[in-house]
């Protein structure tokens, strides 16, 4: 599916973000598109997981200006409840809710936030579940999945509630090597159907083939950005490349 | 024995339903002292905690007898005679209710807030990040689940609090041991008196760990 250029879901201006003394995004600014694949990249300690999480206001954001789907949250007028039943995010290690069974944990939150009735919840749950092709652990308690069901199941749970934008923070980074493969191919899906999706990872090979945009981040900044083809074959800046000929 | 038994027995049993009367009354505000200040004090708002903090300081830096008599004739005293407004009188079941509700109040707090800080913070941030409010995703997610490290450290302080009722005999509430003290004024017999009330307090506080660790067991293999 095509970039719409016209539709900026997150805008991103000048955005700091402090740990009390400790800097970790010093001045942030893009643009996130409809439709676009953004994966970022980059060190760790270099404020990836940081940027993403001021995307949904999960980190208090310090300065700067970061706008979704036409709503400032820095503002605090915003209703910043509002916002985030916009945006999906899957976690490094799930976050499923541990009290609840698998088909709980997916209508949990549409149903308490009157987003649907409990029967269209469930029917809407069992076919994200299909999905993901879990539809037979609906019954299951998170404990008794293993980590690439436990992930797929937190990408149907933040599917739940329809987002427009979905944001991975490492979301493959928990799992056992041989369950990879499963939780990637679910996100080819979601973007091959035109998700909005800003992903943070270190599967290079993945970046390289779902993203339309990369970014490369060091010390809190973007240090470099462009198509997988510029960044992963061409890198300009110095410590792109320095990074890159460590991981690939 | 078996003549204190058959003088004194009803009056004993009467006096034990007053104790399991008070620590009732006692536990029922301490549970509702101690979910405020345990969530004032995980709650992100400066004030709150430190109002938590000191009200539990406090609380646990001060002997309970010490609190008993603070309360009964202290606080009456206070609102009488210094401060001019007449009229004040606590009942020693008001004043004993009071003063176990502050005391276990103040480690159920500890307790709750335990518990709540037991679960990862992944489970609010996940129930946040859906577009919850931050009340009902303690209400759904994180207070269920705390709930669960809690039940026995809760158990045990209802049992520290049942037994915390014989303090109350320094204020005069009739419960089992001021009973007791006028069973062995009238009869001498102090040792079949306390041997009887040792038993009572034994059998009672026996049953209550039975039934929670039936209670624990059901909630560790149940979901």
């Amino acid at each position: 599916m095509a970039i719409n250029k016209q539709n900026v879901k997150i805008h991103v201006e000048h955005l700091k973000k402090n740990f009390g003394k400790l800097e970790v995004l010093k001045d942030i600014s893009t643009d996130i598109y409809e439709g676009e694949v953004v994966v970022i990249i980059g060190p760790s300690g270099s404020g990836k997981s940081t940027f993403l999480r001021c995307m949904n206001r999960l980190e208090e954001i310090t300065g700067g200006t970061v706008i979704v789907d036409g709503c400032d949250i820095t503002d605090k007028k915003t209703d910043i409840n509002k916002v985030r039943e916009n945006v999906g995010m899957v976690f490094q290690h799930f976050n499923l809710f541990g009290n609840m069974n698998v088909l709980r944990n997916l209508t949990l939150a549409p149903v308490d936030l009157k987003k649907a009735d409990k029967q269209t919840a469930q029917a809407r749950a069992m076919k994200l579940l299909a999905r993901v092709g879990l539809e037979d652990k609906a019954q299951a308690y998170p404990a008794q999945l293993s980590g690439g069901q436990k992930q797929r199941v937190a990408i149907a749970r933040a599917l739940a509630m329809n987002p427009d934008i979905m944001l991975f923070d490492e979301p493959t980074s928990a799992l056992d090597p041989e369950m990879v493969g499963e939780v990637l191919e679910v996100m080819k899906e979601l973007a091959r159907e035109g998700m909005t999706m800003v992903i943070v990872t270190h599967e290079m090979g993945f970046a390289r083939e779902v993203a339309d945009r990369v970014l490369f981040m060091d010390g809190g900044y973007i240090v470099e950005e462009g198509t997988p083809e510029e960044v992963f074959s061409n890198p300009q800046n110095a410590r792109t490349k320095d990074f890159l000929n460590k991981v690939l | 024995m078996l003549r204190i038994l058959n003088t004194y027995g009803n009056l004993l049993l009467a006096a034990m339903g007053q104790t399991l009367l008070l620590a009732l009354c006692g536990l029922f505000f301490a549970c509702i002292i101690g979910l405020i200040v345990g969530l004032m004090s995980v709650v992100k708002n400066k004030p709150c905690n430190i109002l938590a903090r000191l009200f539990v300081d406090l609380i646990r830096g001060v002997p309970m007898i010490v609190l008993a008599y603070f309360i009964y004739f202290g606080m009456p005293y206070l609102l009488n005679n210094i401060m001019g407004i007449g009229g004040v009188t606590l009942t020693a079941l008001q004043a004993g209710t009071i003063c176990l509700a502050l005391n276990c109040g103040a480690y159920m707090a500890e307790i709750i807030r335990a518990g709540i800080e037991s679960v990862d913070r992944g489970q609010m941030e996940a129930a946040r990040s859906l577009g919850m409010p931050y009340w009902r995703a303690m209400q759904r997610v994180v207070l269920p689940q705390a709930i669960r490290t809690m039940i026995p450290s809760i158990i045990n302080q209802f049992i520290i609090t049942l037994k915390d009722t014989s303090i109350l005999s320094v204020i005069g509430f009739p419960e089992l041991v001021n009973t007791a003290k006028n069973v062995v004024a009238n009869t001498f017999m102090s040792f079949q008196t306390w041997a009887i009330v040792a038993v009572m307090y034994l059998v009672v506080i026996t049953l209550l760990s039975r039934v929670a660790r039936s209670m624990e067991r059901r909630l560790k293999s149940g979901h």
